[in-house]
C-alpha cells in the first residue's frame, strides 16, 4: 500500500523533520549573519547570493514541513525535486564554502577545512562525471530496486535517503558550476559533458517511471503519470539553470580574454579585416 | 570593455550560422514540446511501443536540445558583443537548424524510434506526410538563404 512518502496528510510533522527543519533554517541565519559581517568589514559579496542561500534553505525547509498537493507519488516527486535538485543548485550558487573561508579567521578549524577541500578525495568526488553517477545512478537505485518501498516502512532508511538525495544533489551542483574554491578545477568539456549525461539519465528513468512503477509500490496509474511527467519537465529546467550558469561562466571567461587580448595590442584573432 | 568608439569586427559567418542554428533546433524542439504534446496532446509522452534503445537516444536528444539553445544564445551574445554577428547568415542558421529539427523528429524519432507519433487514433500519412513536408520547407528556404548570404556583399 502506497504510503504519503514524507508523513501522511492532516498529522503533524515529526520530531525528526521538525529537527531537519529547524537546522536548514540556523545555517540560513548564519549565512546571513556571515554575509553581513564581511559587508560590514568592506568585503564585496552581492545580495543576489544571501537571496540564493534564503531561497535554497526556503525551499528545503518547505519540502520538509508542507504537505504537496496530489497523490503520494506526485508528491514525493515534487520534494524530490525541491531537494534533490532546486534545493541543491540555489546553495552552490551562493558559494557557501568561500564565505565560510572568508568568515573563518585564520587557525587550525580554516585549516582542517582547506585541507579537506584540497584533499585528493575531494577533487575526485567533484570529477563531473563521478558527481553525476553518484547523484543520478542513486535515483536509479530508488526507482529500479525495491528501495523506495523499503523507505515507507522503515524511517531511518527514509531519512537516509532524503540524506543522500540532498548530498548528491549538492555534490553534482558543486561539481558543475564550479564556483566555489576546489584543488581541481574541472573545465568547461568534462562539466558540460557530465550535465548532458546526467540530464538524459534523468530524463530516460523519468520516462520509464511513466510506464512501470518502482517495484513493491502500488501507486495508481494517473499519479505515477503525474509524478513522473513532473519529473521529467521539472529536470528540464533545473538542466536549463544549470546550463545557463556554465554559459554565463563562458561568456565571461571569453570577454576577459578578448579584453586581455585588445591590452596587448593583439586584434584578437576575428576582429580587424 | 566595449566602447562605442571600437569598430566593428569582421562578421564570422560560419559561427553566427552555427549559434543561430543551434538557437533554432532549441525554438522549433520547444514548440514540438509546447503545441503537440501539451496543448494539442496529440504526441504521447510515453505510448510504450518505444523500445529502450529509442529511450535512451530520445533522453540525450531532448537534453542536448535544451543545452543547444543555452550554448547558442551564449554564442550569439559573444558575436554580439564583438560586433562580429552576420545577419543574413544568422537567419539562414536560424532557418535550417528549425527545419533541421523538423526534419529529424519526422524521421528519426516518429519513424526509425518510434518514439511516438504525430497523433493517435487517426490515418497517420498524412500527417506524417505534413509533419516532413514543413521540416523540408524550412530546411529548403535555409539552404536558399545560406546561398543568397554568401553571395552578398555586406558578408
Amino acid at each position: 500500500m502506497p504510503l504519503a512518502h514524507g508523513h501522511p496528510a492532516g498529522s503533524a510533522p515529526g520530531p525528526a523533520v521538525l529537527l531537519a527543519a529547524a537546522a536548514v533554517l540556523s545555517a540560513v541565519a548564519a549565512y546571513l549573519a556571515a554575509a553581513a559581517r564581511l559587508r560590514r568589514r568592506g568585503d564585496a559579496w552581492p545580495r543576489a547570493r544571501d537571496a540564493f542561500f534564503g531561497a535554497g534553505g526556503t525551499a528545503l525547509a518547505a519540502a520538509a514541513l508542507a504537505v504537496p498537493p496530489g497523490g503520494a507519488f506526485t508528491a514525493h516527486m515534487l520534494q524530490h525535486l525541491a531537494v534533490g535538485m532546486v534545493a541543491p543548485l540555489l546553495l552552490v550558487l551562493a558559494r557557501p564554502l568561500t564565505l565560510l573561508l572568508r568568515t573563518l579567521g585564520p587557525g587550525r578549524t580554516r585549516r582542517r577545512l582547506l585541507a579537506v577541500l584540497h584533499s585528493r578525495a575531494a577533487a575526485w568526488l567533484v570529477f563531473p562525471p563521478l558527481a553525476a553517477v553518484l547523484d543520478i545512478g542513486g535515483l536509479w537505485v530508488l526507482y529500479r530496486t525495491p528501495l523506495l518501498a523499503a523507505t515507507h516502512h522503515h524511517p531511518l532508511v527514509h531519512a537516509a535517503v532524503h540524506a543522500h538525495v540532498l548530498a548528491a544533489g549538492l555534490l553534482f551542483s558543486l561539481a558543475v558550476c564550479r564556483l566555489d574554491p576546489l584543488r581541481r578545477r574541472w573545465g568547461l568539456a568534462w562539466r558540460s559533458t557530465a550535465l548532458l549525461g546526467a540530464g538524459a539519465a534523468h530524463a530516460v528513468l523519468a520516462k520509464t517511471l511513466y510506464a512501470v512503477p518502482p517495484p513493491g509500490t502500488g501507486f495508481p496509474a494517473a499519479d505515477l503519470r503525474t509524478g513522473a511527467k513532473l519529473m521529467y519537465y521539472g529536470g528540464d529546467l533545473v538542466e536549463v539553470a544549470l546550463a545557463a550558469v556554465l554559459a554565463v561562466q563562458w561568456y565571461a571567461a571569453a570577454g576577459r580574454a578578448q579584453a586581455r587580448a585588445r591590452r596587448h595590442g593583439r586584434p584578437g584573432p576575428p576582429r580587424r579585416p | 570593455m566595449t566602447g562605442p568608439e571600437r569598430p566593428a569586427a569582421r562578421p564570422r559567418r560560419l559561427r553566427s550560422m552555427a549559434a543561430a542554428a543551434l538557437i533554432g533546433v532549441g525554438v522549433m524542439a520547444a514548440v514540438d514540446e509546447i503545441v503537440f504534446h501539451q496543448i494539442l496532446a496529440w504526441h504521447h509522452f510515453y505510448d510504450r511501443s518505444t523500445p529502450a534503445a529509442g529511450l535512451l537516444s530520445d533522453g540525450l536528444l531532448h537534453t542536448a536540445e535544451l543545452l543547444a539553445v543555452v550554448a547558442g544564445i551564449a554564442l550569439y551574445a559573444d558575436l554580439c558583443r564583438r560586433r562580429a554577428v552576420a545577419a543574413a547568415h544568422a537567419r539562414a542558421g536560424v532557418l535550417l537548424g528549425l527545419g533541421g529539427f523538423q526534419l529529424f523528429d519526422g524521421v528519426v524519432n516518429h519513424k526509425l524510434l518510434r518514439l511516438h507519433q504525430v497523433r493517435y487514433g487517426v490515418d497517420l500519412l498524412p500527417y506524417d506526410l505534413a509533419w516532413n513536408a514543413a521540416g523540408l520547407l524550412l530546411l529548403a528556404a535555409g539552404l536558399v538563404a545560406a546561398v543568397r548570404a554568401r553571395r552578398s556583399p555586406g558578408e
